[in-house]
């Protein structure tokens, strides 16, 4: 029978590399998703207005 | 007394208020007037901690009827508890509130930014062990950890899960330390870092402007990413994804606005008084709930040094230097985090402006604490097994 502490170190041994493996793939598939769909001019004339503002 | 019991039995119907009172329901009264008055006074999260402190008090009246287990006459508390917090619901609609709420444009300008929060998630499972060394048993030390998302919704999905007699004391820590983050991070982030690190600038070199489509499509990669490796986390990441694609695409002001605003406000108001009601002197007059507490800021200070000495790891190997301090904004205290930081940056070096950066983590805090709930929700089952 595992103690508390046994199952607490797993968890953290599981799920902290699991949680960067994670935001890893939301890393690339955002990077992706940015590269894709680069925003048109307009919009970046806009963001720069609002940035003025 | 009891002789004039028995003379005048209608009189026990009349004084089982008094009757029934003890040491523990004035303490308890006491604590919700502290609640109350931090609320009040010191703007420490009102919306929720005086909604709690109140329920508090109706819940620690001797007999009283607002949390009544009675068949057939179950009191309000009761009725809302099981109707909105056993099954999960209020923190969902929360989560859909605050999904209307976040914008994740920087996010998804600097996505590097979700490896800071990750780290910053460390708190959670270093305070998990410590509630497991400290006596508690697994799936109790895992919701205390929670704690450590800086995540309220979170803290109580998990607990109304796995620790549903702790769910009063957890949402209180969680709240109270989330307000409490102007006071806990500065020291602890002076005390990892140097004055050097602490002045570091940080500029926007490649960084694009973000397309309307991009910021569409975003919540739904999140979701279908966590979906396939958490599905226990959909529930959490897709309400949250759900309030923010209302908001982004931008047809659906009206629903939008609506889940800001008249959502949010209701549901923290019955989540606040529900979560008060179940602060029962019984459940709450105990030795853990003081670990609990003393837990939450572990939780808090593990979260901070890990988002900082992650950052600073990272410019060991990196040639354009970030300021550790971002780190610490990998918390899901939104936007309270990012504003102290950037606050500090500011102090050290009056022409240092990180707000930008620092927010952009705090919003990956967001989802980075989701994450981590999700793979805490799995893994309590699968290690109790």
């Amino acid at each position: 029978m595992e103690s508390a502490v046994t199952k607490a170190l797993k968890m953290m041994a599981i799920a902290l590399p699991t949680m960067f493996f994670v935001i890893a793939i939301f890393y690339v598939a955002t990077k992706a998703l940015h590269k894709a769909f680069p925003a048109p001019v307009e919009d970046e004339e806009e963001e720069e207005e609002e940035d003025e503002e | 007394m009891e002789a004039l019991l028995a003379q005048y039995p209608w009189l026990d119907e009349l004084l089982m208020g008094f009757l029934g009172l003890s040491w523990k329901h004035i303490a308890m009264w006491v604590i919700g007037a502290i609640l109350i008055y931090l609320a009040v006074e010191y703007d420490y999260e009102p919306i929720l901690l005086l909604p709690i402190g109140f329920g508090a008090i109706l819940a620690n009246i001797p007999h009283s009827s607002a949390v009544s287990t009675h068949p057939g006459e179950e009191g309000f508390l009761v009725v809302l508890y099981q109707g909105g917090i056993a099954n999960e619901l209020f923190p969902v609609l929360i989560f859909i509130a605050i999904g209307a709420m976040c914008d994740f444009t920087p996010l998804i300008r600097r996505p590097s930014v979700m490896f800071f929060a990750a780290a910053a998630q460390f708190g959670i499972f270093a305070t998990a062990v410590g509630a497991a060394a400290l006596g508690f048993k697994f799936e109790h030390a895992a919701s205390i950890g929670i704690i450590g998302a800086a995540d309220g919704p979170t803290t109580i999905y998990v607990a109304s899960r796995y620790a549903q007699d702790m769910l009063g004391p957890l949402a209180v820590a969680a709240y109270s330390y989330m307000s409490l983050v102007p006071v806990i991070q500065p020291p602890v982030v002076r005390a990892i870092t140097t004055a050097n690190e602490r002045k570091i600038k940080m500029g926007f070199l490649g960084e694009e402007p973000v397309s309307d489509r991009a910021k569409f499509l975003f919540p739904l990669l999140i979701v279908l990413i966590a979906g396939i490796v958490a599905p226990i986390s959909v529930a959490l990441i897709g309400s949250l994804m759900f309030g923010n694609i209302l908001k982004v695409s931008g047809v659906v002001e009206n629903l939008s606005n609506t889940a800001q605003n008249e959502l949010a406000n209701l549901v923290t108001l019955l989540l606040g008084i529900t979560i008060g009601g179940t602060m029962t002197a019984e459940k709450f007059l105990t030795i853990d709930v003081a670990f609990i507490m003393g837990l939450g800021a572990v939780a808090f200070v593990f979260d901070t040094v890990g988002g900082v000495m992650f950052a600073k790891l990272g410019n060991m190997f990196t040639k354009t230097k970030i300021n550790p301090m971002i780190g610490a904004c990998g918390i899901s205290a939104f936007p309270m985090s990012g504003r102290v930081i950037a606050k500090m940056a500011l102090k050290e070096d009056p022409t240092n402006f990180i707000i930008q950066h620092a927010i952009g983590v705090n919003v990956a805090g967001q989802v980075a604490s989701v994450v981590a709930g999700g793979l805490v929700l799995a893994l309590i089952p699968a290690l109790t097994k």
